[in-house]
């Protein structure tokens, strides 16, 4: 008879996160929703019911999404419905006055503004930036023969992309990138006790503090002063501390996610048999590259929820006060919604926009848009401008037995750093 | 409160309440209608969100911006009466708005 497996440490075990795909599988028998014996929390690995959760925001908060579910609440719960003690202890919560964590009245009026900075026509009039940085990146990579992506391609383009878009003026860019460049990472397995770290974000706050208050006074065109001047559906002007947190958020959160977005996209270009021949004889296969990588190996593994009613996850009950790991990572790799080759990269996936990679629901990544054409026009670039890209094998190893170091965070699944060879167009 | 009427995608009806100041969007998902996919969150950057509206109340919703008409243009279900959900913001005024989840792409 086998052993069952030792509950592994989602949080803190480097087992987890250098595979956490074999950690979800390792759960995934013990039910779609399964109680943690390492932590009081459910995971949620199915699809279906991830989902589910997701768009039950009546239900489930989001103050815990970026604390996690590793800590106990900060009070007693008590009774079947536990918002207002929520709500009570909204500043015990790291990232609470911050969009990614509201609930209610309060997130449909900020997300109303968040509707207005990513549409397809901001993103068209930014392309051209976004295509001329990009191209000069490559080609300076490509100059060299070499380059490591993470650092010196993926975060400063990512930087300068929103940076440009928002509106923040050159001189101060590189100051953001360097603060960025220093700065640990979100949900970090290094730091059990403290694991986000919010000083890069009240740097940059106090920056936006300044813009914003500039933008209101001399509006442009640019999306900080649109926030500036913008107001809620009821018409009425949200305060300067929300535009602040909003547009610091905005700035900060699709750093890493997107640089990371990249990366990992780059592992599959370059490791998934004949891809990058196939990407280079039709682009338009990119956006379907994309979905797939996003779904296999998207750059967030796993957003909380807390419940804040007593309520079900399928037929499970879920008591009031229970807090919900959302794995996105496990739900991209279900079998159940992708079949027997969920741990397979096909192109062209029927269905794969339904992946939840990006979250789904009220909360769902506003930035997604965004990152989808940062992404596309930095492969685009290597691509114009490359006849093979390669991965280092004297810092990775070989195809085959790849070695890579993962940034040390429970919540974004991404490489520190990826070395790649490139080999110019000749022709 | 004000409600709107809907018919999902099997041709079941339903009425929902909505709060004002949400978005028709975010009144169909609340409620837990799991064809409407609204898979960019309300972005106005997919198109998973495409209803109809009765023709008799398109003159009451807000014009349709470029991007809700270029979206809606790539459908092969898009009808006169197609909206995005995400793109129609809920005020009492569209009270009684009736509404049908297009079929999936």
């Amino acid at each position: 008879m086998t052993q069952p497996i030792k509950e592994r440490d989602y949080f803190t075990d480097p087992g987890v996160l250098r595979d956490p795909y074999q950690y979800f599988e390792e759960m995934r028998p013990r039910g779609p929703v399964c109680q943690l014996e390492t932590h009081d929390c459910l995971l949620v690995t199915g699809f279906e019911e991830c989902v589910e959760v997701l768009r039950n925001p009546a239900d489930f908060s989001s103050l815990n999404s970026l604390a996690s579910s590793a800590f106990p609440l900060p009070f007693t719960p008590e009774g079947s419905d536990i918002s207002a003690q929520l709500e009570a202890h909204r500043d015990k919560y790291v990232g609470g006055d911050m969009v990614v964590t509201y609930d209610d009245g309060h997130h449909t009026n900020v997300r109303a503004l968040i509707s207005l900075m990513f549409t397809p026509s901001r993103l068209k009039a930014n392309a051209a930036f976004m295509r001329e940085y990009a191209g000069e990146l490559a080609s300076k990579a490509i100059a060299d023969g070499k380059v490591e992506l993470v650092h010196t391609i993926a975060t400063p383009y990512v930087t300068m992309v929103i940076a440009d878009l928002m509106g923040v003026p050159p001189e101060d860019r590189t100051l953001f990138e360097a603060k960025i460049a220093e700065g640990q990472t979100v949900g970090s397995i290094n730091d059990p006790d403290s694991p986000t770290d919010m000083s890069v974000v009240y740097f940059i706050a106090e920056f936006m503090g300044r813009y914003l208050q500039e933008r209101a006074a001399n509006p442009g065109e640019d999306l900080l002063s649109e926030l500036a001047t913008a107001s809620y559906p009821d018409g009425s002007k949200p305060d300067l501390i929300e535009l602040i947190s909003l547009s610091t958020f905005m700035f900060a959160a699709g750093q890493d996610t997107s640089a990371k977005l990249l990366a990992n996209a780059m592992r599959y270009v370059v490791d998934e048999p004949d891809l990058q021949q196939q990407l280079r004889e039709d682009r338009s296969l990119i956006p379907w590259m994309l979905e797939e990588v996003l779904r296999l190996e998207g750059s967030s593994k796993a957003t909380h929820r807390v419940a804040r009613r007593d309520t079900k996850i399928g037929d499970i009950a879920v008591p009031a006060g229970k807090q919900v790991i959302v794995a996105l990572a496990a739900a991209g790799r279900d079998p159940k919604r992708w079949g027997d080759d969920a741990n397979e990269f096909k192109l062209k996936r029927p269905g794969i926009k339904q992946h939840v990679s990006f979250g789904r629901g009220s909360h769902t990544c506003a930035g997604a848009p965004l990152a989808r054409a940062e992404v596309a026009t930095m492969f685009n670039a290597f691509l114009d401008q490359t006849d093979n890209i390669e991965i280092s094998a004297a810092h990775h190893g070989a195809r085959g037995a790849r070695n890579y170091e993962f940034e040390p965070s429970f919540i974004i699944r991404g490489m520190d750093n990826l070395h790649l060879d490139l080999q110019a167009k000749t022709k | 409160m004000a409600q709107i009427n809907l018919t999902d995608t099997n041709g079941r009806k339903t009425t929902l309440n909505f709060n004002e100041g949400g978005t028709l969007m975010q009144t169909i998902t609340d409620a837990g209608f799991d064809d409407l996919l609204a898979i960019c969150g309300g972005m106005c950057s997919c198109a998973t969100c495409h209803v109809y509206i009765h023709e008799s109340q398109l003159a009451d919703l807000p014009d349709m911006n470029a991007d809700e008409a270029d979206l809606l243009a790539m459908s092969e279900h898009r009808e006169d009466s197609s909206r995005l959900a995400c793109q129609l913001r809920m005020s009492a005024a569209l009270d009684g708005l009736r509404v049908t989840i297009a079929p999936s792409e």
